[in-house]
């Protein structure tokens, strides 16, 4: 690819110096403001949210997109809801949602949910224990297919003791047994969904009905044009300040970026570092930088993807991955691409995760110690100046998705970061379908892989032991350290927090030194919303958690505030 | 002309066949299917996918796959869209009217005004207005579609906002207008599509119509009616354009494979919820069905429209024959 460093310098800067000054200007993070409580005229107003997907299941336990899972969330709750630190070790944090309280059986292989007497579905019939055990079989039955299923496999069942108490039995005792439980199982209602067999559910009319517990309803949902939701006002949790939220649904990134700064729409999760020149200069937005939990690595295959199960002829070496590692200015292509916005990672790990440590030490940026740790393997130039050894050129793919920019840019400077040091990448751009299936497969060379974990060490599991190496895990290097397993497991066993973290430290500090994979960035996530409209606290897991808490004053309303939950005109 | 169009129609069904056929092979040997697209997330295990392969019909042969659409296709089943969860039926039921919206109304309008650019021309050959006439449809000619959609958004939703940027409605207030504040809000989303799609098909049409005009304007009949004192702008309105409408009538058959296809770009620009858009990110989300259905509707419309072409041509031409 012909592109050079340069020609990527000056696209950066030209958004660059507005980026730094948006931040400066509107940058005061959301999660240490202290914003103003709302008054009782404060409650009412209408947040118009832009997407740039369209919802296809808002049914708990089938969704796989951010909007499935944010409309779902809004519309169903859990037992209970994790706490802004996310812990996922005991209960310690948790807060209550349908379950008023929870008692732990002296073997802790049991809890008892107490329900809210006073929580009801949408339609008005009383949320019951029955539903609870419901929503956990619909989970754990195979034939639903629930994407979560895995998540739950240590719950054994639910038995009902009343009609407002539920027992959760357990088959070991684990420190996350309680967030395996309430993090991941929404409560759904029996009376509504049990009449469908679960296998039927996927194509279930009734699954689009949306009909929850949660602080809003479904009132109406147009394919391609919008989904409104609006306030439960009799909820048991109280009603949530916003009368209503209506998505503003498109296909495309930019059309719902641009209904955002043509003010159609007053929110817009992610904007990409390009964007972030006209939200400085918009008087009615502001940047609503909030925490996340992904990250980006160049994860480098160990397995060679033309014979599976042997070692890769390059990457199977860890001098050689330590080396291309130690090649990669990873602060200054942070500065490049992204400006001062976006944080370097720092492992394996992103850094609200619960376990992470950003004091680790890291490989560092030398060229010539990864030149001489390539020498000393016995990578010699070739009359091109690409190494060789043993007949094998020291050239590889960098598969990275058409779809982002940033992933493109970062590819190009990692090509040439490994040309100073005599390796020769081809980016290799595909869409996310064609990416997704290479990572599957394990049929890539390195690739540019992006995502955001579970909040809590499983999260961690998930990715880098043993036990992921397969389809079903996200070990997509296929790296393999029996002392890496045993402190993941470990950690993921500890009842003490402390002693979670410090096994996973180790494990990390491990898996470092080991270089899978070149820990980049974690992508700045910024969000445009209308000044207007004042916010609360955001989770790293789920920007959206206090959604129903966003309040818009009074005096600063606009038409489309004012309607009220007066009910549509009669077409 | 009964056996004409008997031909035609077997010929039209054949070619349906066909390009439904390649396309169905086409997306099924690209890389990826849809349950990997959508339940590529952590903590999916592969049995999960593989569960819901096997709901689909995803894990058979794909010779048994394509006889199961084929049968299903012929009952006019389309199959469940992955992306939307919906069956296609449903999901083009909502697309193709928005589309036949848009695209029907441009081309309505800018045959009306090709037609009209291309007599303005023609009237004074050469002159001020033909060749100024001549540089702004060579240049809207040129520019690319999606170009043109974000200069016209740029200006007319931003710089001077007067227009809506996107969407068929206002998401909130539509449903409390009245029917004529619902009507002027629909029509106040039209504008900035239509004028796009308009500007760029009336470019195409007026320079057709402006050589077909240019090609009769010599002809015997033409000096005779001016020399028997018709002025030179009735004999081209009177005579010349009715002599000269053949090309258009064949454009406006190519046309009409657009209304059911859809315009990508301009959609995609305004995010106007049509059949292109639809088309465009059920292949990105490996939608099997809804590509196919997709590709069905849009063959069946390019069929329809050759046919209607060749039809209205030989009705409209007593010296052409068909055979």
């Amino acid at each position: 690819m012909p592109c050079t460093s340069h020609r990527l310098s000056f696209r950066a800067t030209r958004w660059i110096p507005a980026a730094i000054a948006g931040v400066l200007l509107f940058g005061c993070t959301e999660v240490k403001e202290q914003p103003q409580s709302a008054g009782p005229a404060d409650v009412g107003g209408t947040m118009v949210v832009a997407t740039p997907a369209e919802p296809g299941s808002i049914l708990p336990g089938l969704y796989s997109t951010s909007i499935e899972r944010q409309v779902t969330d809004l519309l169903f709750d859990r037992l209970a809801e994790i706490g802004d630190g996310l812990n996922s070790i005991g209960d310690k944090g948790f807060r209550p949602q349908l379950a008023a309280r929870w008692e732990w059986a002296p073997d802790s292989l049991s809890i008892v949910f107490h329900l809210d007497p006073r929580a009801r579905w949408h339609d008005g019939q009383p949320v019951r224990a029955s539903d609870v055990r419901y929503s956990v079989n619909l989970i754990k039955d195979p034939s639903f297919g629930s994407p979560m299923a895995s998540s739950t496999m240590n719950v054994d069942s639910v038995s009902v003791r009343d009609s407002l108490t539920a027992v959760a039995y357990f088959k070991r005792h684990t420190p996350e047994q309680f967030f395996d439980l309430v993090y991941q199982v929404s409560i759904v209602p029996e009376h509504i969904l049990g009449n469908t067999p679960p296998a039927q559910l996927k194509t279930a009319e009734v699954a689009r009905r949306g009909i929850g517990s949660g602080r809003f309803r479904l009132a109406k949902w147009e394919q391609g044009k919008s989904l409104t939701l609006v306030a439960d006002t009799l909820n048991y949790r109280g009603r949530p300040k916003l009368d209503r939220i209506v998505y503003s649904l498109s296909l495309d990134f930019n059309s719902a970026v641009a209904r955002l700064f043509s003010g159609d729409a007053d929110f817009f999760e992610q904007l990409r570092p390009e964007n972030m020149a006209k939200l400085a200069t918009d008087t009615s937005l502001r940047a609503l930088p909030y925490p996340s939990l992904q990250h980006t690595f160049l994860a480098l295959n160990t397995i060679d993807p033309a014979h599976p199960g042997q070692p890769n002829p390059i990457f199977g070496d860890r001098v050689v991955r330590r080396a291309l590692t130690m090649a990669v200015d990873r602060q200054g292509m942070l500065r490049n691409v992204f400006g001062a916005m976006a944080h370097p990672s720092y492992g394996p790990f992103p850094r609200y995760l619960g376990v992470a440590d950003t004091t680790l030490p890291q490989l560092p940026y030398d060229t010539l110690k990864a030149r001489a740790l390539l020498d000393s393997a016995g990578w010699v130039p070739g009359p091109d100046g690409v190494r060789i050894r043993n007949g094998q050129r020291l050239a590889f793919g960098i598969t990275t998705t058409v779809s982002s920019a940033s992933r493109k840019q970062y590819s190009v400077l990692l090509q040439e970061a490994f040309k100073r040091i005599g390796a020769a990448a081809t980016v290799d751009a595909v869409d996310f379908a064609g990416a997704s299936t290479k990572l599957q497969g394990r049929s890539f060379e390195t690739a540019l892989v992006t995502f955001s974990p579970d909040p809590n060490v499983s999260g961690v599991r998930q990715a880098w032991s043993s036990a992921a190496l397969g389809k079903d895990g996200l070990n997509y290097p296929s790296y393999v350290n029996p002392t890496v397993d045993a402190l993941l497991d470990s950690a993921t066993l500890a009842f003490d927090p402390a002693r979670a973290r410090a096994y996973s430290r180790r494990a990390f500090e491990i898996i470092i030194e080991d270089a899978p994979g070149i820990w980049l960035y974690e992508a700045p996530t910024v969000a445009g919303i209308h000044k207007r409209i004042h916010t609360t606290g955001i989770r790293a897991d789920e920007y959206w958690a206090g959604m129903a808490d966003w309040w818009i004053p009074a005096s600063e309303r606009t038409p489309r505030d004012r309607i009220g939950l007066r009910p549509a005109a009669t077409p | 002309m009964r056996r004409f169009v008997a031909g035609r129609l077997a010929q039209a069904v054949i070619v349906v066949f066909l390009v439904t056929t390649v396309t169905f092979l086409l997306v099924h040997l690209a890389p990826g299917d849809p349950i990997s697209v959508a339940l590529d997330k952590p903590g999916v295990t592969e049995a999960v996918r593989q569960q819901w392969r096997e709901s689909f019909g995803l894990d058979r042969p794909l010779g048994e796959q394509y006889l199961r659409w084929v049968g299903n296709a012929a009952r006019g089943e389309l199959g469940w869209s992955f992306s939307f969860r919906r069956p296609v039926r449903d999901v083009i039921a909502e697309a193709l009217p928005r589309t036949l919206l848009l695209v029907g109304l441009s081309v309505v309008f800018s045959f009306a005004l090709g037609i009209v650019v291309a007599v303005l021309q023609t009237e004074r050959p050469g002159g001020h207005r033909d060749r100024w006439l001549g540089r702004i449809l060579l240049l809207l000619y040129s520019v690319p579609d999606f170009w043109l959609a974000l200069v016209v958004l740029l200006l007319f939703a931003y710089r001077v906002p007067i227009f809506p940027p996107s969407g068929i409605v206002d998401p909130v207030l539509h449903d409390y207008m009245s029917f004529s504040g619902r009507l002027a809000d629909r029509l106040r989303h039209l504008v900035l599509p239509v004028t796009t799609l308009t500007l760029l098909a009336t470019a195409a049409i007026s320079r057709h119509q402006r050589s077909a005009l240019a090609e009769v304007m010599p002809s015997d009949w033409m000096r005779t009616a001016i020399a028997k004192g018709l002025s030179h702008r009735r004999a081209v309105r009177r005579h010349a354009l009715r002599n000269a409408l053949l090309p258009s009538i064949t454009l406006a058959g190519l046309y009409l494979p657009a209304l059911a296809a859809g315009a990508l770009f301009v959609e995609k620009v305004y995010s106007w919820p049509g059949m292109g858009l639809l088309a465009a990110n059920a292949i990105v989300a490996r939608d099997y069905p809804l590509i196919t259905a997709s590709v069905l509707i849009t063959s069946v419309a390019v069929a329809f429209g050759a046919l209607l072409a060749d039809v209205a041509v030989a009705a409209a031409d007593p010296r052409v024959r068909v055979s």
